[in-house]
């Protein structure tokens, strides 16, 4: 049965919903703007398209891409290495940060390993990662383990103390095990962190990933995007470039319709 | 006589930080008999909270000996209720964590929840409550799997005034109604004089048993209606001197 609202409520709901209109046309007017800006100033000469390319040149690049059928299978290979990296990341992450909360001990001892760890570029590890894995998608992998991992471990790690310490009390009294308040209290209360940490480890996966492509490939967008500036094709780097945004928002948008599958709040 | 359902021997409590060492409890020695409603009442900072976690076993004394025959439930000042939890599923968790998930142990929690007011928030989440519901709920959770002794730390302390009034008159009642054994621990004098039937008063840390008084209110038990009775402010009286030794 749908609710009779006084008329008050009704304008108000519909200033919310010609706000949330607005919003989306100013996006949408602004990505039009700046691709409209860009290609003018290509074909009116404001600069060169040699080193700036633009829309229609990506476009045309795209195309052509596609129908050689190197498209799908560059996106392909460095999706799948993102995806796999991603995945290890978070499971050995979270994995890690279970058994530093459980053992207070191990956690003092690892903690300066972590730490020097955490600040360590990783890119440093470049030349090393080739020797030990050679140049395929291996290496890649790794690279993409190594940058998320960490900030993986730390988030969870954070997210498994900050647990309310009067609520542990509550299951102690009950006689709860230490596993009990893991599952019971610990692991939920620490979804939304789980979450968060998702959110940011898709874009260290993809800075993983084609880090790792710039260091050493033979496939995939970060080396189309070192490929195009070694033999300054800038619209290829700029198309690759182009494809990896829309890549990266779509596995951010995965992120969030999880949430909002797992996640339910009360008061929704 | 009744039995004993909790018994403190010459407990003494001392605990140690880095700083240093704290002796919580000094030679505290009291019991609590089957049914008896008890306050512990101690100016702040004496260690009630040290108190309640010894007598739960979940600190051992330094010294002396607890001995408490029985299981026991302990609430606390705020209703920690899962948010993830619908509150029927809150009222199960003391049942899953002690293994005796089953249907008539559900089924009992379920019909204690209805009798007290919750049927219509079975399906709600703790924070869709007011606070007074919550901690009524934490109270339906805390006898799911009942406990022997309820073990009280200031429950109703997080609540504003007039829902503490009617929280504590709630409480009050479904103890009574179900003939459970109660220790409370508050700073609130009026709360103790309402509520028990038996009052200790501790000193400051270490904490001992300075006095100990039977209340006479004829077989009164309902909260506010002691609130009204010309022996309360005469037990209010000599509490707050008694505390303020």
């Amino acid at each position: 049965m749908k609710k009779e609202f006084s008329k008050e409520h009704r304008q108000y709901l519909a200033k919310k919903k010609r706000n949330l209109a607005l919003i989306w046309v100013c996006r949408i007017g602004i990505l039009l703007l700046l691709l409209g800006l860009w290609e003018m100033a290509a074909s009116l000469g404001w600069a060169d398209p040699f080193l700036t390319s633009s829309p229609s040149r990506i476009a045309v690049t795209i195309a052509s891409l596609y129908a050689d059928g190197s498209l799908f299978y560059h996106i392909g290979v460095t999706l799948l290495e993102t995806i796999i990296g991603f995945v290890i990341a978070v499971a050995v992450g979270c994995a890690v940060a279970l058994l530093l909360w459980w053992s207070e001990t191990v956690k003092r001892v690892l903690e300066p390993y972590i730490v020097v760890l955490n600040a360590l570029p990783k890119i440093a590890l470049g030349p090393l990662i080739i020797i030990w894995f050679g140049t395929g998608s291996t290496a890649i992998v790794f690279m993409t383990v190594l940058v998320g991992v960490i900030v993986a471990t730390l988030h969870m790690l954070t997210a498994f103390m900050a647990t309310d310490e009067n609520k542990i009390l509550l299951l102690r009294s009950m006689g709860a095990s230490k596993f009990q308040i893991l599952r019971k209290l610990v692991i939920p209360s620490s979804l939304p962190a789980f979450i968060s940490m998702l959110k940011v480890n898709v874009g260290m996966a993809w800075i993983g990933s084609i880090m790792g492509e710039y260091i050493v490939s033979r496939a995939g967008l970060g080396y189309l995007i070192v490929y195009g500036g070694q033999v300054f094709k800038l619209d290829l780097v700029m198309s690759a470039t182009c494809i990896l945004c829309v890549l990266a928002a779509g596995m951010y948008a995965l992120v969030v319709l999880l949430e909002k599958l797992i996640v339910k709040d009360a008061e929704s | 006589m009744k039995n004993e359902i909790l018994r403190f021997d010459n407990v003494t409590l001392t605990y140690h930080t880095k700083r240093g060492e704290t002796t919580a409890a000094e030679e505290l020695t009291f019991s609590v008999k089957e049914g008896e409603f008890v306050a512990i009442i101690g100016p702040s900072g004496c260690g009630k909270t040290t108190l309640l976690s010894l007598a739960a076993g979940l600190l051992s004394p330094s010294k002396g000996t607890v001995t408490r025959h029985g299981s026991c439930g302990y609430m606390l000042q705020k209703d920690e209720l899962f948010p993830w939890r619908t509150i029927e599923k809150n009222i199960y968790l003391p049942l899953e964590i002690k293994r005796q998930n089953t249907v008539e142990r559900r089924a009992r929690a379920v019909e204690l929840a209805k009798k007290y007011g919750l049927s219509d928030f079975l399906e709600s989440y703790p924070p869709q409550l007011s606070g007074g519901m919550r901690q009524r709920a934490a109270l339906i959770r805390t006898l799911a799997t009942e406990p022997d002794i309820l073990l009280l730390d200031e429950p109703f302390s997080a609540l504003d005034y007039q829902t503490r009034l009617n929280v504590c008159g709630d409480v009050a009642s479904i103890i009574r109604g179900e003939q459970k054994t109660a220790l409370l621990i508050t700073h609130d004098i009026s709360e103790a004089i309402s509520l028990a039937d038996r009052i200790l008063v501790l000193t400051k840390r270490p904490a001992r048993v300075a006095f100990e008084h039977e209340l006479d209110f004829g077989g009164e038990t309902r909260p506010i209606k002691r609130r009204e009775m010309g022996n309360f402010g005469a037990w209010f009286e000599i509490l707050w001197k008694e505390l303020n030794v």
